[in-house]
């Protein structure tokens, strides 16, 4: 038992001895090897099969590269498969290894220990059921058949034109439709990572607008004259006049159409518009009652007071001659 | 791809074809006069703001004169059609200048046309 742990153990330690020597990928390889020590509730077999040869092909090109200490890979991969081995002789073991290499001992032992922890972890969770692993994700994918009824409703969903404001709005109902429909829904589980978000918004963007041929506009002008059925009752009649501005949206919003983003004060203190001006004067007595009737003014926007006073203040300069003279 | 493009050019469809109903459209003015009125209205629209700038210079007491006598005449320099004074509320469908009540845009003789056929909401004939 010891021979078997202390030769599974030689694997992560010829490993980390190439981990000191700088190559990022042994390491990775060594990660690569310990994940795919898991064993999964399905298809236990065949992935155990397919774990034994990757690991011999992976042991044999670490092994056959430099020289290290003598281990047998087949015997590495039984001892993979076997191996939960008890806590105290993974410690010993793991000291022992590092006291055998040449270089950096306490550095190797922590390693090989932090790395055995988690190997500990992964295989704790994995007799609990939740493993986290991207093999997890394939073997969920079968092969599922499809009840008739299933692929019926599937089908009238795609030809039932619900035809949206937004034709981009009407791709994403589909879409979670079809995604609603199937058992296996395409939000649930974990992400794979594989596509990088693309930004595809404004390329879509920049393809309708450079492409609204006339005979697209044809096109959908006789789609909607084809799929705009008269109204069958009064309620339908209401929505149609709603939806083209006839009829207002209940209840009733008073502030629809205006959007007054300013607050109160941006309206009342117009003070700090004045500094063009001379500070005494007619002129500024005149500016004074221009902004106090602003002020008051609720039907005007902050923007169209503004303009007001800067066509005074525009209107003042061309005049200054004048009053000058005056 | 296409499909998007189908989609958005269906958007602005729906927008030029409103509904397949068919309504009364009109596509001409009356006459004439009622052209003129329009256009009227339009460069009031334009003017406007000037206008009460203008004004509000000429009809106080505070500024100096002379700069009041030159508002009057910068005023009078504007295109005569920009004064609200010249615009006349004509019935909308006969284009009739005078009878025309204001709530609804239209002449006497239409107005009693249509409530007579009860297609004025909310107008009867009054009895008491």
């Amino acid at each position: 038992k010891d021979k078997s742990s202390a030769s599974k153990d030689s694997t992560p330690g010829g490993a980390a001895k190439r981990q000191e020597d700088g190559a990022e990928t042994s390491k990775q390889k060594l990660l690569d090897v310990i994940g795919g020590m898991k064993v999964e509730v399905s298809y236990r077999k065949k992935l155990q099969q397919l774990k034994a040869s990757e690991n011999k092909k992976q042991a044999m090109n670490k092994l056959e590269g430099p020289d290290s200490e003598g281990s047998v890979p087949q015997g590495i991969t039984e001892d993979t498969q076997r191996g939960k081995p008890l806590n105290p002789e993974l410690v010993k073991a793991a000291s022992a290894v590092a006291s055998s290499l040449p270089r950096n001992k306490k550095q190797t032992e922590s390693e090989l220990l932090a790395q055995l922890r988690r190997h500990e972890e992964t295989t704790d969770k994995q007799k609990k059921g939740g493993t986290i692993n991207i093999r997890n994700v394939i073997s969920e994918m079968t092969i599922k058949k499809k009840s008739p009824a299933q692929r019926g409703v599937r089908i009238s969903g795609r030809i039932s034109l619900q035809l949206d404001e937004d034709g981009q709005r009407l791709r994403r109902e589909r879409s979670s439709a079809q995604s609603v429909d199937s058992k296996r829904s395409l939000k649930v589980g974990k992400r794979l990572n594989i596509f990088t978000k693309a930004s595809t918004e404004p390329e879509h963007a920049l393809k309708t607008v450079s492409s609204p041929t006339i005979w697209d506009l044809e096109f959908a002008k006789e789609v909607a004259a084809v799929t705009a059925q008269p109204p069958r009752n009064g309620f339908e009649e209401m929505i149609q006049w709603t939806k083209e501005g006839i009829l207002w949206e209940f209840p009733i919003d008073n502030e629809v159409g205006m959007e007054d983003d300013a607050e109160f004060h941006e309206h009342i203190f117009l003070e700090k518009h004045l500094e063009g001006f001379p500070k005494e004067g007619p002129i500024r007595h005149f500016m004074e009652l221009v902004i106090c009737g602003l002020s008051k003014n609720p039907y005007l926007s902050v923007k169209q007071k503004v303009e007001h006073i800067e066509w005074f203040q525009n209107y003042f300069e061309e005049k200054k001659e004048l009053l000058q003279e005056i | 791809m296409a499909a998007v493009a189908v989609c958005w050019a269906l958007r602005a469809a729906r927008q030029v074809l409103p509904s397949p109903c068919p309504r009364q459209v009109r596509s001409y003015y009356v006459d004439w006069r009622m052209l003129r009125d329009v256009k009227r209205r339009k460069t009031a629209y334009e003017y406007a703001d000037e206008r009460l700038r203008i004004n509000a210079i000429r009809k106080n007491a505070i500024l100096p004169k002379e700069l009041q006598e030159v508002a009057d005449k910068e005023i009078a320099a504007l295109p005569r059609d920009s004064c609200p004074v010249r615009i006349r509320n004509r019935c909308v469908l006969t284009s009739r200048p005078r009878g025309v009540k204001r709530r609804w845009r239209l002449s006497r003789i239409v107005f009693r046309h249509f409530a007579d056929h009860a297609q004025m909401s909310g107008i009867q004939r009054a009895m008491w």
